[in-house]
């Protein structure tokens, strides 16, 4: 099994880091260094891996493009089209939170938002917090379309991370076709 | 609707009318009723294109046209990564047709739209032309480029220089040589540099030409002398600006 992060690709990191040092992104590059750093990975990480008959788990796909990109105000079909090139993942899950817990879990966090990530550069509020809240929003709203337009499964983030794994678990073995008893996901989970 | 393949029925003008969107643009950037004009200088390396672009912009500011100029691969944002992975090796035919859609997205937002609100002339030394016609050639899907490159404007005018293969490998060798990405030796075709670049520069020429009914270039013949190059230039400029009355908003005071 292999891990592929989002924004990973050692290909567009210097223009990444100097579009977000100079707060210089639009929607549309940010778009498309995004896609260029999946490219990179879909052909180095990805695709060599599916090939060797590996499992591929992927900390975001193309759907976090689709949500984030679209509430940027860039076109949805574009987007779709510019990622038309990706593997269709065999599962796809979304872990879903409503906006308050979102901002809540952020804010526990207690390190200061970054730019882009609170939605900054849109100009909806200069406060970085209220951004963000306009922002998710938005990007969350995304997201319910795609749940529906590309079928991703859903799990409930708002529960425990042994809740949330004892449902992902259960996806993940009804899509391999592995047995698994919930006295094993207990076991396992304990 | 999203695709820019579509010309008009007769073949001539293509059905996209020049200033507006190819396809669906950029939805927060409406560009209806800016008063610039896009002026699009393509061919392949060695036809001259600086030379006739920095002619024409001495000839548009002596006229008192607002003249601003953008090249391929220049922008602020990309131009560092672009040398960077060129120099790598480690690019293969998807990004480098992304990084190439990412540097002309951030010229597009930062320079020529501006300048055609405005009022100015663009002079564009390239345009989306040569990021269709190398990924053409490197068998990247055509409608894929066509619905990527839907957020570029049409230009008002595209100038194509054409050149046969022969007169372009004496030019190019006699300026500077050839070097690795001019001769396609990305796509191993060879070991043969000078076979490669044969290959490689005649694919691209079958693409430009492929190319130029559908997005109405108005072809030049590049072996002519630069002078009687730049005075067709101007006469088609000259008939084009008359008739679109931009004068009237960008001569200066």
């Amino acid at each position: 099994m292999v891990v592929t992060e989002w924004n990973s690709s050692a290909l567009v990191k210097a223009a990444t880091k100097t579009g977000k040092k100079k707060n210089s992104l639009t929607p549309m590059t940010f778009s498309l260094l995004h896609a260029t750093d999946f490219a990179d990975r879909l052909l180095y990480n990805i695709v060599p891996p599916l090939k060797a008959g590996m499992i591929v788990l992927a900390d975001r796909y193309a759907y976090t493009a689709f949500a984030r990109d679209a509430a940027r105000g860039v076109d949805r079909r574009w987007v779709r089209e510019l990622y038309s090139f990706a593997v269709k993942p065999d599962v796809a899950v979304y872990f879903r939170v409503p906006i308050e817990v979102s901002t809540d879990r952020l804010m526990a966090r207690r390190v200061k938002l970054k730019f882009y990530e609170a939605g900054l550069d849109m100009g909806w509020s200069a406060n970085a917090i209220e951004s963000f809240r306009i922002f998710q929003g938005k990007v969350l709203d995304e997201y319910d379309r795609l749940v529906e337009e590309f079928d991703l499964s859903v799990v409930n983030a708002v529960g425990s991370i042994t809740e949330q794994q004892r449902t992902f678990r259960k996806l993940i073995s009804q899509h391999l076709e592995i047995e698994t008893t919930d006295e094993q996901l207990d076991e396992q989970l304990a | 609707m999203n695709s820019l393949t579509s010309s008009s029925p007769e073949g001539g003008e293509p059905i996209v009318r020049p200033g507006s969107y190819y396809g669906n643009g950029i939805p927060y950037l409406p560009i209806d009723g800016y008063p610039g004009k896009i002026i699009a200088i393509e061919g392949t390396d060695g036809v001259g294109r600086s030379t006739q672009i920095r002619l024409l912009r001495e000839w548009l500011e002596v006229q008192g046209y607002g003249v601003i100029e953008t090249g391929w691969t220049r922008s602020e944002l990309m131009q560092p990564t672009i040398e960077i992975a060129k120099a790598s090796n480690t690019l293969n035919k998807l990004t480098f047709v992304l990084l190439y859609a990412t540097d002309f997205a951030d010229r597009l937002e930062k320079e020529i739209i501006p300048a055609l609100k405005a009022g100015f002339i663009v002079l564009s030394d390239r345009y989306i032309y040569t990021a269709m016609a190398r990924a053409g050639v490197r068998g990247v899907d055509r409608t894929w480029m066509r619905n990527l490159y839907g957020f570029a404007i049409a230009p008002h005018l595209v100038f194509y220089l054409k050149i046969d293969e022969k007169s372009l490998i004496r030019r190019v060798l006699q300026a500077r040589g050839m070097d690795f990405w001019e001769s396609g030796m990305d796509m191993k075709l060879g070991d043969d540099i000078y076979e490669s670049f044969r290959a490689y520069q005649r694919s691209l020429l079958r693409e430009y030409t492929s190319m130029a009914d559908e997005f109405g270039f108005r072809v030049l013949d590049a072996k002519r002398k630069i002078d009687v190059i730049q005075d067709e230039l101007r006469r088609q400029i000259g008939a084009f600006l008359a008739e679109s009355d931009v004068s009237s908003q960008t001569i200066t005071p």
